[in-house]
């Protein structure tokens, strides 16, 4: 992206605005004089290129340079302002808005080999052409995994958490009220959807293990089974709809699940993402579901199990794309087995999909069931590498 | 897209340039407030989306009145997060482009959006031969919602995007020259502002623990800049950009730039240079 480096602000201001030179004289001290003067001084030595803008094109219109940090010097020989950008598709890699006549910018840019397009001014003009070669230097700054190169990663998975958790809930509401208005039918209708964008954010919710225990137990593991206090959550609401058939006490289960997934949604707002969470939770996602999960099953009376790892292998997806091009640079075999595993597992699940859907899981036989397992347990071994490979802690 | 990996290629950090005194790491710290920008900005483009279908539904019932009264205010949440909208080059020439882009000016059947709309309610005072302009700036603003919803936003472009709004202000609409048909500069002008002091407030934990001077004196800045506006709204929004006094005028130059310069530190001052 652009650097906004601070000596070589719009010239555009100083010609547009007088006060505002003299606010910059008066605050900026000498980085101010360094403006006053910058608008037609002699091409500064030191730049990777210099492209003149003029009234049809760039001059020239066709540029190559090495990948790393670049820099530019526009000249504006148009009469009009103009804009400079570098793009790579209808992405902007870098700009610099608002070049007056007559004057130049400088703009720096961080640039990945390959090729990529420049805007010369007015639109109906021809785009000019950028090759950006191959480097030693930008090829291992590019494998070097950083924190910088994360934060995109890690925001972006917050804002997936915070998104999912808002689904969620609203999911659990829905449900609530079809429980409470007496709808057998359009609650179970809704029981599979309620699950799914938990199941998406799994592997955040293992570190709250009071809210797991609530939300998502198994009778299996609770010793009076169905009949114990502890049984309460998604569950418990499955086996009212689907086993006994009936709404009989669902309404306070739903109003609890309601407020734990609201508090777990809190919870995750607050939640705050370090590298590991990111490089550790799809293995460990990946290792749950083959150790058990997948033979034993989970949701005993509605059979909707296969939806389930559809959605918990969305939710590993989703944090191995965000790794992704951190991976790929610093690891690119693992990265490429980690592909080969999720393409496998996927095949697996799609290809139990039936023309409704996915079947029953009741109906999924042990064979299939086995065949699931050892794809997501392929998948964690690739998976559990990562950490390794990204580091960062 | 290869955007998220020339982005993440920056490594080589160039603090070089700038001194210790302002050399900064990177912190797991940015990660709230770039989240929590996104939430902003996503919020913002549901808005634009929501607005627009009300505005697009006004030109075409032939309602030059509502149209004209739909305008601005459907404009601002675009405006409010320029500094993410404008990375998409193709929507933000089709949403925003004005006629100076072109050289045939007005003329040219390729200058749409906002200001093709503004251009043919004020000036011709018609809805007339809009209804495809309109459906193809609805079309843009649901597009540009989604992709703004599967962008990982890059870190230097939402710190740097306090600045970069104020560089626009600065550019265009200190001018008058942005929303020059209809004269509602001063709503962009609140919504760059807004969108920029979004980016300030989220950041601010972090810088204040630096550099606290410079957290207050933005602060006042930013202030002034609110208490210089507050004098031009009106019931529904804004005065006429004529309105403007030249005194506030200057006024507003002086500090749009001192907080564009200002603001363009952050970066350095958050390691993201």
């Amino acid at each position: 992206m652009p650097d906004q480096d601070p000596t070589s602000t719009s010239s555009a201001w100083l010609l547009r605005a007088g006060v505002a030179g003299a606010a910059l004289l008066a605050i900026a001290g000498g980085a101010a004089f360094y403006f006053a003067s910058q608008g037609r001084q002699a091409p500064q030595g030191g730049q990777d290129a210099t492209v003149a803008v003029t009234a049809r094109a760039c001059e020239p219109n066709e540029l190559t340079v090495p990948a790393g940090k670049r820099s530019f010097e526009i000249l504006n020989q148009s009469d009009r302002p103009v804009e400079w950008e570098i793009l790579d598709g209808v992405m902007v890699v870098a700009e610099r808005e608002n070049i007056a006549p007559g004057f130049r910018q400088t703009l720096s840019a961080r640039l990945s080999p390959g090729d990529y397009e420049m805007t010369c001014g007015l639109l109906s003009n021809p785009r000019g052409v950028l090759h950006v070669t191959h480097s030693d230097e930008a090829a291992e700054a590019a494998a070097t995994p950083t924190l910088r190169k994360l934060l995109g990663p890690l925001s972006e998975y917050k804002f997936y958490l915070i998104r999912q958790s808002g689904a969620m809930v609203d999911q659990a509401e829905a449900l609530a009220a079809a429980i409470k208005a007496g709808d057998l039918a359009k609650a179970r209708a809704l029981y599979e959807p309620a699950r799914v964008p938990y199941k998406h954010i799994e592997p955040a919710v293992f570190r709250f293990s009071d809210l797991e225990n609530a939300i998502d137990p198994v009778a299996d593991y609770l010793a009076k089974r169905e009949e114990d206090p502890a049984f309460t959550g998604y569950h418990r609401i499955e086996y009212g709809l689907f086993a006994e058939n009936s709404l009989d006490g669902l309404d306070a289960v739903a109003d609890k699940l309601v407020a734990d997934v609201t508090t777990l949604k809190d919870r995750l707002r607050q939640l705050k993402l370090s590298p590991a969470f990111l490089t550790e939770n799809p293995g460990a996602m990946a290792d749950q579901l083959a150790q058990g999960r997948i033979m034993a099953g989970e949701d005993h009376y509605a059979h909707t199990d296969l939806t389930d790892l559809e959605a918990n292998l969305d939710g590993i997806d989703r944090i191995v794309e965000l790794l992704n091009p951190v991976l790929e640079p610093a690891a690119p075999e693992l990265a490429a087995k980690v592909s080969a595993q999720r393409e496998a597992v996927r095949a697996a699940l799609d290809g139990l999909r039936g023309a409704d859907g996915f079947p029953p899981y009741d109906t999924v036989d042990e064979a299939s069931r086995k065949a699931l397992t050892e794809a997501f347990e392929n998948l964690a071994a690739a998976l559990n590498q990562i950490p390794d490979a990204i580091g960062l802690g | 897209m290869r955007l998220i990996p020339v982005v993440a290629a920056s490594v080589v950090a160039s603090t070089a340039a700038y001194g210790l005194a302002l050399a900064a790491d990177v912190t797991l710290e940015l990660v709230e407030p770039i989240t929590e920008y996104k939430i902003y900005v996503a919020e913002n483009t549901e808005e634009l989306v929501k607005d627009t279908e009300e505005f697009v539904a006004a030109i075409k019932a032939g309602d030059v009145e509502k149209a004209k009264s739909l305008f601005a205010p459907t404009r601002t949440s675009y405006e409010a997060v320029e500094p993410i909208a404008e990375l998409f080059s193709d929507l933000d020439v089709s949403i925003d482009a004005r006629a100076d882009d072109y050289e045939q000016g007005e003329k040219d059947p390729k200058f749409t959006g906002f200001h093709r709309i503004e251009y043919v309610l004020w000036e011709q005072n018609t809805t007339d031969g809009l209804g495809e302009y309109a459906d193809q700036l609805q079309a843009d603003v649901t597009d540009l919602n989604d992709r703004i919803n599967s962008l990982t936003f890059p870190p230097e472009v939402v710190v740097g995007g306090a600045a970069a709004l104020m560089e626009e202000v600065a550019a265009t609409k200190i001018s008058g020259e942005e929303d020059r048909y209809s004269r509602t500069d001063l709503w962009d002008f609140q919504a760059n502002f807004d969108g920029s002091e979004k980016i300030f407030e989220l950041l601010k934990p972090i810088v204040s623990e630096q550099d606290p001077d410079f957290v207050a004196k933005v602060q006042a800045n930013f202030d002034q800049v609110d208490e210089t506006l507050a004098k031009y709204k009106t019931d529904h929004g804004f005065e006429s950009y004529e309105k403007l006094t030249d005194s506030d005028r200057a006024l507003l130059a002086s500090r749009v730039n001192t907080l564009a310069e200002d603001l363009s530190t952050l970066r350095g001052k958050l390691g993201l240079d």
